[in-house]
């Protein structure tokens, strides 16, 4: 056989092979590498410190574990939290990433390294990221080959779209959960394919992990029965099939019961029930070939099939029965919302709040994953082409994790790791084509042969189908054997065609332009993650004029206030976002926090803010609150500040309070949101217009007072205050805290108090009922 | 003075009838309108009258096809079937609650006097007498965020009413007729398009193409309402978190252009039998590769201002 460029003869195979697995060694270790060390801009720009919001749960709750112990950590109730009600936290927390951290605390004190809880936190997600780059490794091997795999490795390592949830900092249960969901499916895959109890039963050990980890479980708690669902469904019903389900559902389930906050959730909900629903039609189907390969009468078989289609029929109207009695739950809004996507705007504005909860915009999608999501879809035509049991899993991963991604931002974490094997796939076969230096023969002969195999391919085709319609009786038997007909047919028109590519230039044409491609693919993740995914958001950085970065650490500034300036048990009252923080680095006592359970408590929350004084004093006294902290960014250009999340607030408060908070009354007459002299009455008194622009046009000296977020003049004279009172704000007006006055002594009430004290008269309209003369 | 005091004790009574006959009057008009009352300046006052034990959620809407209301026309079904549900309540509710469509071109005065600008609108008038007064005189407006279908309305106006609106969504006959024609079709025609359903490439071209819209951002403009272009024919919606419904079909088709390209570069091109030919191709799809991913990374510098890197283009 001729080749394009010559090739060393002398060498013998197993050089060959130990080079090979030396440089798959070396490549892994350099991606690795890569992997974490991408993720660290965010140490490197700013410094060791645990991001956004969620995390500062994570890290506080890692705390009390390594401190106190894992005992002491189950039976952790947060009297500081969601005052006055508090939190029980050992029974509502997906414990995994605690206890991984503690784990490895301990670890490292054992030998006598005494690393400070802190930088595990801080690291674990980079950690874990080579985790799942070797993962992803073993995925794609089995799903192609080992280079395949080493490229969806690097991929995976590198790809924007699960940096986002991963740099160092992001102490979020996503850190480890992209790592369990890829081993999970990849011994999920690897079960399948062995018909292994071994692997299915690690495969449900790492699926315990994963529901202990995260609540994004549900995802593989549907995928695999997919799976296994539309394997049965393709006449792919095999004993392997049977043992892999089976070991991994039985231990699975009962494992991940174990969990304090899923408990009986794996037999009592909706989401649950397609596992089990496919668990039982399972074993009607196993039974049912068994009976069938003891049993040779026709009739017999038509009633084997009659039956089984009745039991699994029965078997669906008992679900459809049981849960419109109630004894299953249906689908909680979280994973209703995803199907019907107007639910949550309509039902759970609080959810619908969340910013990564929005749908996503096509630009986003190139942004995470930029060329991996052109590739994704030819991959996803060469799974087709093979279509082993393991490719389906990718396809129907392929088009779930699409949709999802598609519906809500946050999710693009799942579809990450499918882009990045399809398209390892992808490129991956098309180095093999351009690599592989053999030349086809000359072209003369093949010509005949061509047009002979083609028609060969046909008539296999017709006689396939004519088999197909004879076996008629049963409809799986025959997709099967059309199917695996089809199959044949293009194998043999394949082989019979000859494959290859002429010449060097078309192979380095291939080849520059695949690797052109993917160094901008690295130039694209770099830029990328130091630009975007960096940021901890608890530090904001801007450039200075002269190019030099200047750091805004407001956010640090008021919490650090709050903790060495107020009593230990100084409640403080701000919108949701903001409670984790305050709890992890106040250190105060909050009304309500991120983990958003009790909807009517938040609401509370939203109608003080979005009331005038006078009503939201009342509800301020009665929960105890000292300090009400608002985020204003009006001066600094800031965007994610609580006058743009107002409209949320009205909106939760007017779904517990229709009568008194009314979302129209927050807009202008023609219907804009405005902050300026144009704004509405309402929108005026509000605590939350008044917290935030309180003295907010002195800082102008009566000039021009600009909101830079929204481009409005405030109006010169600014809002005034009763009730509450200037207590500290930031450096860059980012942060405002307000102290809540006390009654007033001589029970006034403290409008006229102040009004007296600044020396105003009261007006005399009518005579204040004086204390009568007894008669 | 003495006068004057006995001439309003007198008129009382008359007072009282008037208000009674004007409720007599509007109970026949909203049976004669199918439960909705129509109105105008003079019915509207009487509706609205200061002293009235009824309550009345008023409809102001632009029907006419001069005034170009859309909004008005989609609202408009969902509102009389409300009204039409209120209509069946048992008559000693249903007359305390009085459903009213206004439109403009019938009486411009009152949308001047109410101030007015836009279509359509709800308001609620409570009861000022009676055992349901609530003591304001102020409407409640109904606030649209939750779209103009006719649930969340009467859901809404069941807090205003002495009872809560009757109102089950009609069930639509047409879809499950559709479903069920369908699903026979599908039946009887399931001998003839096996072969379709059972190749590999039918469902590989459903699921190519799935992915291809999900990824080039449908679900976005389909929870968002974007349109399809902008107002001024624009078909790129500026700035990074947003799109327009044309985005969709231009992204998912460079997506798939290269994805075929890379596709026919695996799969077609080695199989060519000819040297020349296959030169050919190779050339001509790494330069659709190029150029194409050229033009996306063009389109997304026109998204994402910042970004620094550029092909080709």
């Amino acid at each position: 056989m001729s080749t394009a460029f010559p090739l060393p003869t002398d060498i013998s195979s197993t050089t060959v092979a130990n080079t090979a697995s030396l440089l798959r060694i070396v490549a892994f270790g350099l991606i690795s590498g890569a992997a974490i060390a991408s993720r660290l801009f965010a140490v490197i720009n700013f410094e060791s410190i645990i991001h956004e919001f969620d995390p500062w749960f994570n890290y506080r709750a890692t705390r009390v574990l390594a401190a106190k112990g894992f005992y002491e950590f189950w039976n952790w109730f947060d009297p500081t939290a969601w005052y006055p009600l508090g939190r029980v936290v050992g029974g509502t927390v997906y414990p995994g990433l605690m206890a991984t951290s503690g784990v490895i605390y301990n670890f490292l004190h054992y030998f006598n390294l005494p690393v400070d809880i802190r930088n595990i936190c801080v690291l674990l997600a980079p950690g874990f990221s080579a985790l799942t780059a070797w993962a992803t490794y073993m995925f794609t091997t089995e799903m192609k080959d080992s280079s395949a795999g080493l490229l969806a490795a690097a991929f995976i390592g590198i790809v924007p779209g699960y940096i986002s949830r991963s740099v160092a900092g992001s102490y979020d249960n996503e850190a480890i959960a992209i790592f369990l969901l890829m081993i999970t499916f990849y011994l999920w895959i690897k079960a399948l394919k062995l018909g292994s109890a071994l692997f299915g039963t690690l495969a449900a050990v790492f699926y315990f992990y994963m529901v202990a980890a995260w609540g994004g479980y549900a995802f593989i708690t549907n995928m695999i029965p997919v799976h296994a669902l539309v394997l049965l469904l393709m006449g792919r019903f095999s004993s392997r099939l049977y043992v892999a389900y089976c070991s991994w559902y039985a231990i699975g389930t009962l494992s991940s019961m174990q969990v304090p906050f899923v408990g009986f959730q794996p037999v009592r909900t909706s989401e649950h029930m397609g596992a089990l629903g496919v668990f039982g039609l399972l074993q009607i189907v196993a039974f049912a070939s068994l009976v069938r390969s003891h049993v040779s009468s026709k009739q017999f078989q038509n009633l084997l099939a009659i039956s089984v289609v009745t039991m699994g029929v029965l078997g669906a109207g008992a679900f459809v029965v049981m849960t419109y009695k109630g004894w299953i739950a249906p689908w909680t809004g979280r994973f209703y919302s995803l199907w019907d996507t107007g639910y949550a705007k309509k039902y759970i504005p609080i959810i619908a709040s969340v910013s990564e909860h929005q749908p996503t915009a096509w630009p986003s999608f190139f942004m995470d994953l930029q060329l991996l999501i052109f590739l994704f879809p030819a991959g996803v035509v060469m799974c087709f082409r093979d279509l082993r049991d393991e490719h389906v899993f990718v396809i129907i991963y392929a088009v779930v994790a699409s949709y999802f991604a598609g519906v809500m931002v946050r999710l693009m974490l799942t579809l990450t790791p499918v882009v990045c094997v399809s398209a390892a796939v992808a490129l991956s076969t098309l180095l093999d084509t351009y690599v592989d230096a053999s030349e086809p023969d000359v072209p003369e002969e093949r010509t005949e042969a061509n047009g002979s195999s083609a028609s060969d391919g046909k008539k296999t085709k017709k006689a396939g189908a004519a088999v197909g319609s004879q076996a008629g009786a049963s409809a799986a038997a025959a997709a099967s054997s059309a199917i695996s007909d089809l199959v044949s047919a293009s194998k043999s028109n394949a082989q019979s065609r000859q494959k290859g590519i002429w010449g060097a230039d078309a192979r380095l044409v291939i080849l520059l332009n695949a690797i052109g491609m993917l160094v901008f693919f690295v130039f694209h993740c770099t830029w990328v993650t130091s630009n975007a995914y960096s940021s901890p958001s608890v530090v904001l950085a801007s450039t200075n004029p002269d190019g030099s970065q200047h750091i805004i650490d407001d956010y640090r500034e008021a919490y650090y206030w709050l903790r060495q300036n107020t009593p230990q048990d100084a409640v403080v009252m701000s919108w949701w976002d903001y409670g984790y923080q305050i709890a992890g680095m106040a250190d105060r006592v909050t009304l309500v926090d991120n983990n958003t359970w009790n909807n009517t408590h938040i609401a509370t929350v939203g109608k003080a803010m979005s009331s005038p004084e006078e009503v939201a004093y009342p509800i301020l006294r009665k929960h105890d609150v000292d300090y009400v902290l608002v985020i204003f960014g009006g001066l600094l250009g800031y965007s994610g500040d609580d006058i743009n999340k107002f409209l949320w607030m009205v909106r939760i408060a007017q779904g517990v309070w229709p009568d008194e908070i009314q979302e129209p009354n927050y807009f202008t007459p023609q219907g804009e949101y405005r902050v300026d002299d144009r704004a509405s009455e309402t929108m005026r008194n509000s605590l939350m217009y008044k917290m935030s622009y309180y003295r907010f046009s002195e800082l102008y000296g009566g000039g021009n007072a600009l909101d830079r977020v929204r481009n409005q003049q405030i109006p010169k004279v600014g809002p005034t205050l009763d009730y509450l009172e200037e207590a500290f704000t930031t450096e860059n007006w980012i942060v405002r805290i307000y102290k809540v006055r006390k009654e007033d002594p001589l029970g006034r009430d403290l409008k006229t108090a102040n009004a007296f004290a600044q020396g105003k008269k009261r007006k005399r309209g009518k005579p204040v009922s004086r204390r009568r003369a007894i008669v | 003075m003495k006068l004057s005091g006995l001439y309003s004790l007198f008129t009382i009574p008359f007072a009282l009838a008037a208000s009674n006959t004007g409720k007599s009057q509007l109970v026949s008009r909203a049976a004669a309108g199918n439960g909705v009352i129509r109105l105008d300046a003079s019915t509207f006052d009487l509706l609205t009258a200061p002293s009235r034990d009824w309550s009345a959620s008023i409809h102001f809407t632009a029907l006419d096809k001069r005034r170009r209301c859309a909004p008005c026309k989609e609202f408009d079904p969902a509102w009389n079937a409300v009204a039409k549900a209120w209509a069946t309540v048992p008559a000693e509710h249903r007359d305390n609650h009085f459903f009213a469509t206004l439109d403009f071109d019938e009486a411009p005065t009152v949308f001047q006097k109410l101030n007015l600008a836009s279509a359509p609108v709800v308001w609620v008038y409570g009861p000022t007498e009676g055992p349901r007064a609530s003591g304001k005189n102020v409407p409640s407006k109904y606030d649209f965020s939750n779209g103009f279908e006719a649930e969340p309305l009467a859901f809404h106006l069941s807090n205003h009413t002495p009872i809560p609106i009757p109102y089950k969504a009609p069930i639509d006959w047409g879809r499950w007729i559709t479903f069920l024609g369908g699903l026979l079709v599908f039946a009887l025609t399931l001998r003839f398009i096996a072969p379709i359903l059972q190749s590999r490439w039918t469902w590989a071209f459903i699921t190519i193409v799935t992915s291809l819209t999900m990824t080039g951002g449908f679900m976005f403009t389909r929870i968002r309402g974007s349109p399809y272009t902008g107002a001024d024919g624009a078909w790129i919606a500026g700035g990074y978190q947003n799109q327009f419904g044309q985005e969709v079909q231009v992204v998912a088709l460079i997506y798939g252009t290269l994805a075929f390209s890379v596709v026919m570069l695996t799969m077609i091109v080695p199989y060519q039998s000819s040297p020349a030919r296959q030169r050919l191709q190779v050339y001509l799809w790494s330069g659709v590769l190029m150029l194409v991913y050229s033009v996306l990374v063009t389109l997304f510098r026109v998204k994402n201002r910042g970004y620094p890197f550029k092909l080709l283009l």
